[in-house]
């Protein structure tokens, strides 16, 4: 029993505070992947972006808050110009050059931060210390807060694409783009607002998980892999999916780490990726016949 | 048409080849020193001051005429703290630009790569910031010398503190790689050996973004003492969670030296408080060699030097040795090393022993109040340098499991 | 497209190979070169996939990385004779490439590039965490390997050589592939896989054997590796280092197997040189690519009838 309360839960606590920030940048990546056919390879870098935005933010103004509203806004805004500029001549093409395209749009978005930030690494202070006796340990309230936020944030997100106007025109893009122009609706704009709603997004999870992990400009790439590896397990295109597979594996690396060595963990997850790709490589809720 | 392509990619290609490679004019009388180390990511910090402690050290004998009346030039590299770039840009600078002296790395495992480098072109290579196990013991060659105290040296000076002043019961919690494993090794070896007791090991992999998965295991095992095995962000990453799970105050800490530069301290202050760590240099020890060596360093560089800034005295060596041997023949400047001794390094005088090339140094122990490392205890050269073990396995006989009593 | 060997690769060829006579190639200008001919000749084995048969590979890398750590783990043990690290490189390289080639090309679209670079990440993340490989440090100080007893690849000079008999042989090779029945079946299943299928073709097991093909030249490649490095690191496999490839092949230019050479070449040699000056280097590198991928699809020397636009969407 004081395994269970000492080790065990807490384990699962760390899962889910992680799980739910990993849930909000997968969210945004397979939005864009289910929309525009589109692997965004930069998606880490905009998650990273996000980060620093808040960074810059919060220099001019010392408030965390006002960061949190601002740095996505930067961040859709970059991501907006970047869908215009580079990926919206790429639509008629075969997705095989948006993924090498994002994948340099990666490489500038990384290598200019680290220009214009130095590659130190920065710390962001939380908005509020201390720690709350929990489950046998102090566990910090800032993780404890961004639980509340990511699931906050990830309802509001569901009521959006369910109860709004917009958020039924972008769903109703994802199934059928052209059926949709064909009913007069402005299907780019609907291209690049999304865009620019999944950079934002990825950007507040940056920006969430900062104080936590810290800001570098290599940050985004580590965080890619495992974006990529939720959006497949939960479904590419299929939003509530992608919520599910980012606790799923949240919590899976948390509690294998307590049975395995943490470099085994990583291989078991992928592991477990490869095996739900070659069986059934529509993951959870994805839809039949994306990928097969 | 294919032909004609052809024909003009060749050309091009050629072309380009040829321009890209043209030798640089070469200037009379000047001899390179090559500077290799992290100038990027998580080491960067370290590899910042390696320069500044290197070009110090030139300016400074180049306004005495330069060594062998030859002026110093100082080409610096990055190695992207990994192996294999490291060794590209050793082979660069070794041969391309034909460097006399090879300073570095930063991270252990590119210097270990970079010492077949420097084995293979007989080049003399300092190291004042890596601090595996193997380079003076099963890597050992003849070019190599060391100012920065390995691991064993460490743990040498540390272990019997932690027992006797900290407490017997240590949880070790490293980084896995070279450095990390390096250091988990020694002080398990030698805290077990003072009587003290390992609770647990654990290592981490470099750049773990969250370290909060560990710590239950830590919490489970009840230790005394939280020792940690970590360098550059990783650090700074580290001491921020453990704070915010409340268990900086929960258990006294200790660590390696290069756990966290001075620059980063204040920062992380409220952390870091009694952190011990066993150190050569701290801009904040009364020493008054220190003290002369940080007034110039800041003045020039506008910051307090650190450990890294040992490198000044790679260079004092090297030089002092090339005017010795009156050469800059490797062998000869090799041997002429061996036993030297200089007077104005970071921290005095110091000698470099003949058996493994490692400089006898004495050190401090230190213990963080208000952001400052603070001195606390002296640890003479000789009494933690340990025994000489060029070719032997410092790790023979070693295990990871956890004696339980 | 024209015959097996035209004249033009032959004089390219001919002339790398009078390369080291010029004055000014040091042996650190050898090892430079030795490094553009390497990646520029795994560039075009990846072009095979890429160019010819439309399968973007995230993960070549790993084939590359298992080439060499095979070859080092031979050497680290003293079995240096080329003969027999090549051969088992190949095995190895060969055994993993059937794996990922069945899997990664059993669906289509995107599918191959992300289990290919999943696969690349386990094998990454396997060398990176196995001490009994180095883990981070990978294989240190490997001896050379040698042709013969007496005959060792141990000076920059006879890598050189030996990397430029396998960029000619492996060129060869994909000359005589690509100018084959079997290369037109490619370039059909690239322009549209279903009609490819409705003829007849067995369409997964010719891109298995494509996939094998470009992996064991790409392995071959990775097995030379350590000759010259000395060393085998997990480094070498990082998807990063994938992606590095494929921009090499973007830079020559996609389906002409000369560009990527070319691509490869310069991209090496472009590397070692900008950064030495500046280290904003990767931003030139990414903005080179996207800007070749949205106005100069056909790199330095590219398809010319490259497929004009279609939205791809899989569903019905």
């Amino acid at each position: 029993m004081d395994y269970v309360v000492a080790v065990l839960l807490p384990q699962l606590l760390h899962g889910l505070v992680f799980g739910a920030a990993l849930g909000l940048l997968a969210l945004g990546l397979t939005v864009i992947f289910g929309l525009l056919g589109v692997m965004n390879f930069a998606h880490g870098e905009l998650y990273m972006l996000g980060a620093y935005a808040g960074i810059a933010v919060i220099g001019l103004t010392h408030s965390f808050w006002a960061a949190l509203v601002v740095a996505p806004l930067a961040v859709g805004a970059i991501g907006a110009v970047t869908e215009v500029t580079t990926l919206r001549p790429l639509y008629r093409r075969e997705p095989l050059y948006a993924l090498i395209l994002t994948f340099g749009l990666a490489l500038v978005f990384r290598e200019g931060a680290r220009q214009i930030w130095g590659g130190d690494m920065r710390r962001i202070l939380p908005p509020f210390s201390g720690s709350t006796p929990l489950l046998g340990m102090t566990y910090p309230n800032y993780r404890l807060f961004l639980l509340a936020a990511s699931s906050v944030l990830l309802l509001a997100i569901w009521l959006f694409f369910t109860k709004t106007r917009a958020g039924i025109l972008v769903r109703a893009a994802v199934q059928d783009a052209e059926m949709l122009d064909g009913l007069g609706v402005n299907v780019p704009r609907v291209f690049t607002l999304t865009f620019a709603g999944s950079a934002a997004l990825a950007a507040l999870a940056g920006l969430l998980l900062a104080p936590i992990f810290t800001v570098y400009p290599q940050m985004g790439v580590e965080m890619i892999l495992l974006a990529f590896i939720v959006v497949i397990l939960g479904g590419m295109g299929s939003m509530g999916g992608s919520v599910v597979a980012a606790v799923v594996i949240g919590l899976a690396q948390s509690l294998l780490t307590l049975w395995m060595n943490p470099q085994r963990v990583a291989i078991a997850i992928f592991a477990l990726m490869i095996v739900v790709l070659i069986v059934r490589p529509r993951g959870f809720f994805g839809r039949e016949g994306v990928l097969e | 048409m294919k032909r004609v392509t052809w024909g003009f990619t060749v050309l091009i290609a050629i072309a380009t080849f040829v321009w890209v490679t043209a030798p640089a004019v070469s200037q009379p009388k000047v001899v390179k020193i090559g500077d290799l180390g992290s100038k990027v990511g998580v080491f960067e910090g370290y590899g910042k001051y390696q320069t500044w402690g290197i070009q110090m050290a030139v300016e400074e004998l180049n306004a005495k005429g330069g060594v062998l009346g030859h002026k110093l030039e100082v080409i610096s590299e990055d190695d992207e703290t990994k192996p294999a770039p490291a060794v590209r840009k050793a082979e660069k600078l070794i041969l391309q630009d034909d460097v006399k002296l090879l300073v570095g790395a930063v991270s252990s495992g590119a210097t270990l790569a970079v010492m077949d480098v420097t084995k293979k072109h007989k080049t003399i290579h300092w190291n004042s910031v890596s601090c595996a196990e193997f380079m003076r013991t099963t890597k050992f060659h003849k070019y190599y010398f060391s100012n920065q105290p390995d691991s064993r040296m460490q743990a040498n000076g540390l272990a019997k503190y932690i027992v006797d002043k900290m407490g017997k019961k240590v949880y070790i919690f490293y980084t896995d790689y070279a450095m990390g494993q390096s250091d988990g090794r020694q002080f398990k070896t030698a805290l077990e050996k003072l009587g003290g007791e390992v609770v647990g090991v654990a290592g981490a992999p470099l750049d773990t973004k969250d370290f909060s998965p560990w710590f239950g295991a830590i919490n489970q095992s009840n230790p005394d003492v939280l020792f940690v095995a970590f360098a550059g962000t990783d650090s700074l990453r580290l001491m921020t969670q453990l704070h915010s799970f409340g268990m900086t105050k929960k258990y006294k800490m200790a660590g390696i030296d290069c756990f966290l530069l001075q620059q980063d301290l204040p920062s992380i202050a409220e952390p870091m408080e009694g952190f011990v760590q066993l150190n050569h240099f701290s801009p904040y020890n009364p020493d008054a060699n220190m003290q002369a060596y940080n007034a110039r360093f800041k003045k020039k560089f506008g910051t307090d030097a650190n450990i890294a800034a040992g490198s000044y005295d790679a260079v004092l060596f090297w030089a002092a040795a090339v005017e010795k041997a009156k050469s800059f023949d490797s062998d000869k400047v090799a041997e002429a090393h061996e036993g030297m001794c200089v007077d104005n390094t970071h921290i005095g005088r110091q000698c470099i022993r003949k058996d493994d090339h490692q400089v006898i140094m004495d050190m401090h122990l230190y213990q963080v109040k208000g952001g400052k490392n603070l001195p606390i205890a002296r640890i003479a050269g000789n009494d933690s340098i340990g025994e000489a073990m060029v070719g032997k396995d410092p790790v023979e006989g070693f295990t990871w499991e956890i004696k339980k009593k | 497209m024209s015959r097996a060997l035209t004249w033009g690769p032959l004089l390219a060829w001919a002339l790398l190979a009078v390369l080291p006579a010029l004055p000014f190639m040091s042996k650190f200008y050898l090892l430079l070169a030795f490094d553009a001919l390497l990646f520029g000749a795994i560039a075009m084995s990846l072009d095979l996939l890429m160019g010819y048969t439309g399968l973007v590979s995230f993960g070549h890398a790993a084939f590359f990385g298992l080439g060499a750590y095979a070859t080092a783990v031979l050497l680290e043990r003293g079995i240096v004779s080329l003969w027999l690290c090549l051969p088992f490189a190949a095995l190895v390289v060969g055994l993993y490439a059937l794996v990922v080639s069945y899997f990664s090309t059993a669906r289509r679209g995107i599918y191959f590039a992300l289990l290919t670079l999943i696969f690349a990440e386990v094998v990454f993340t396997f060398f990176r965490y196995t001490q009994t490989f180095g883990g981070s440090d990978g294989i240190q100080g490997v001896p050379s390997p040698r042709l013969a007893p007496g005959f060792a690849i141990d000076t920059p000079m006879r890598n050189y050589y030996l990397v430029l008999v396998y960029l000619g042989l492996a060129y060869l090779v994909c000359r005589v592939l690509v100018t084959s029945h079997f290369g037109r079946v490619l370039v059909a299943i690239r322009e549209n896989e279903d009609r490819a299928r409705f003829l007849g073709y067995n369409v997964q097991r010719y891109k298995m054997a494509v996939c094998m093909i470009s992996a064991l030249l790409t392995g071959l490649g990775g097995a030379l590796y350590p000759g010259r490095s000395a060393f085998a690191t997990p480094d070498l496999m990082l998807w990063t280092v994938s992606g590095e490839f494929i921009i090499m092949v973007m830079i020559g230019g996609l389906g002409t197997l000369a560009g990527p050479v070319i691509g490869g070449a310069f991209f090496v040699v472009l590397q070692e040189k900008v950064s030495s000056y500046v280290d904003w280097y990767f931003i030139v590198i990414g903005l080179v690519l996207v800007f070749i991928v949205l106005f100069m699809p056909k790199g330095l020397l590219g398809i010319r009838d490259l497929l004009g636009g279609r939205r791809w969407r899989a569903t019905a």
